[in-house]
């Protein structure tokens, strides 16, 4: 697994495709549980990142710091919000830093993971994205360096959606019909399940 | 879909402009016109009082910018909080010098965004505070009171807030009586049709034509319960019995109730309720000082009906009679 600036912009183009391709899924995945509002929330992240290609600086920090500033303008939305965070500390991970390696990648979904559980308040257990974070990076520092980073993290995703679709969502509005949620996907985990797929 | 719109991207800015258009004592700031302040800048010495959620529920959040009440509104997509950047704007807009109090519904994207924006305000020297309104009782448990979501109860809690800063109180006393009045507002709402999103052109839930989604949230969140329609009675009935235990009431106690239609409800249906809530208050020897019935806080066009009763003490119900005036409510 190698990251650098080239490698990261020329993902940014495939995940604004994806985001497009899978917010009527995600609306729809987020009606059954809460505020129907994320695919339209990725929808206008990925216009706004998708406008900001051409001027994408050519270091990892430069181009993870855009990124942010372009979710921050889209939306003020929960996840919207919680990805230009992401985004904002994977900048900050990244100063200085020519390339990323697996085990730099696992390292900074760590860091991203503490900052994103701080800021919005769920724990790993939780049943959100923070889990599918936590999967990729376990998956990662358990792989060797002859796999493909991209399947390790998409096998990784798919994993944690199955090892939580049987339990229920401990936080947010969902939080008060927690039995009902039990036997469905979390719409913040499919949402990182389509990126992964994507990049 | 079947709405009333331009292009579905732009819902929320074609709203805005001709919502600032109709009340000229308003106008939008910022670098995407999404934050909405009095015209006349905040006022000198006077604590600023700072809302934001997102778009699709007016009156609430932006309507009630105007004299007496709140100063500024940072203003999200439909059913999305408000961006940092319009978050620290709007503080900006009511900053009159002697600090700002961040008052807003608790929901998760709108409190990290006031969270960041406080946190980069305050290394300018901004004196803040904030109180998140939670009086929804379907949406956690007494136990977690914290976790509930503010909704209709908003309005009683802005209300007060704002004329509590009208009268000059320092930062700490406004965001303490916001507090207080928070405390002592419970709220819960039913739906009986869906609103739709426009940008995703897709109902925010499906329900059938005979039901109910008793405790339902404002953005047709899953409530308590869903069954067969009950009459007004009933559903008021069940609905105070969702909203007074907590209040502790006891015979002479005074309440501000407010009986609010979540968009498509008529104000006739709003008033069959009302006949019954005043009348089981009236029982428990309970008086109702200045009812609000009509359109206060919506889900556009979802049909239902919330529930808001605040404990009243002479200082909150003196607080609610005082002057107010902003685009879709004036109190004399």
């Amino acid at each position: 697994m190698h990251v650098d600036p080239t490698t990261l912009a020329g993902a940014v183009p495939r995940w604004c495709e994806a985001m497009h391709a899978a917010a009527p899924e995600l609306n729809a995945l987020d009606g059954r549980l809460g505020d129907a509002d994320l695919g339209a929330t990725l929808d206008k992240c990925a216009t706004l990142m998708a406008q900001a290609m051409p001027e994408l600086p050519d270091t990892l920090e430069g181009v993870f710091k855009r990124l942010a500033q372009a979710s921050s303008k889209a939306s003020g939305s929960s996840f919207g919000t919680l990805l230009t965070v992401a985004l904002m500390t994977a900048a900050k991970r990244c100063a200085g830093v020519p390339s990323l390696d697996r085990m730099a990648v696992a390292g900074m979904l760590e860091a991203v993971i503490q900052t994103l559980s701080a800021r919005g308040g769920a724990s790993l257990g939780d049943k959100t994205v923070l889990d599918g974070l936590q999967a990729i990076h376990l998956a990662l520092n358990a792989a060797s360096d002859h796999d493909d980073g991209g399947e390790v993290a998409r096998q990784g995703m798919q994993e944690a959606l199955n090892a939580f679709r049987d339990k229920p969502n401990r936080i947010g509005r969902a939080r008060m019909f927690a039995d009902k949620t039990i036997g469905m996907d979390d719409p913040g985990m499919v949402a990182l399940q389509r990126m992964a797929e994507a990049i | 879909m079947k709405k009333i719109l331009n292009d579905p991207q732009d819902y929320v800015d074609d709203m805005l402009e001709g919502l600032c258009l109709a009340h000229p004592e308003l106008q939008r700031r910022g670098d995407g016109g999404r934050v909405v302040a009095r015209r006349g800048g905040p006022a000198s010495g006077k604590v600023g009082i700072a809302t934001g959620g997102g778009s699709g529920h007016l009156p609430v959040f932006l309507g009630y910018v105007g004299d007496g009440l709140l100063d500024s509104c940072a203003v999200g997509n439909v059913f999305a909080g408000p961006r940092m950047d319009d978050c620290i704007e709007a503080m900006r807009a009511a900053d009159g010098g002697v600090g700002v109090l961040q008052l807003y519904g608790n929901y998760g994207g709108d409190r990290m965004n006031f969270e960041m924006a406080a946190e980069m305000l305050e290394l300018e020297g901004m004196a803040t505070a904030s109180v998140r309104v939670t009086d929804d009782v379907a949406s956690a448990p007494a136990d977690q009171i914290a976790k509930r979501r503010g909704v209709a109860g908003l309005v009683l809690v802005y209300k007060a807030a704002g004329a509590k800063a009208a009268g000059g109180a320092s930062l700490a006393e406004v965001a303490a009586l916001a507090q207080k009045a928070n405390d002592a507002c419970r709220s819960i709402g039913v739906a009986l049709t869906p609103c739709i999103i426009p940008e995703s052109g897709q109902a925010s839930f499906t329900i059938a034509p005979d039901e109910v989604e008793f405790g339902m949230g404002i953005h047709g969140e899953p409530g308590l319960w869903r069954g067969p329609l009950k009459t007004a009675d009933a559903l008021a009935g069940e609905m105070l019995d969702h909203v007074l235990p907590e209040l502790a009431l006891a015979r002479g106690d005074r309440v501000a109730v407010l009986v609010n239609s979540l968009g498509a409800t008529p104000a006739e249906e709003l008033y069959i309720l009302y006949r019954r809530v005043a009348a089981v208050l009236d029982g428990q020897g309970i008086t109702v000082v200045r009812p609000l019935v009509g359109r206060y806080a919506t889900s556009m066009e979802m049909a239902g009906a919330s529930l808001s009763v605040m404990r009243l003490d002479a200082e909150l119900e003196a607080l609610l009679a005082a002057p107010a005036q902003c685009p879709f409510w004036s109190v004399r």
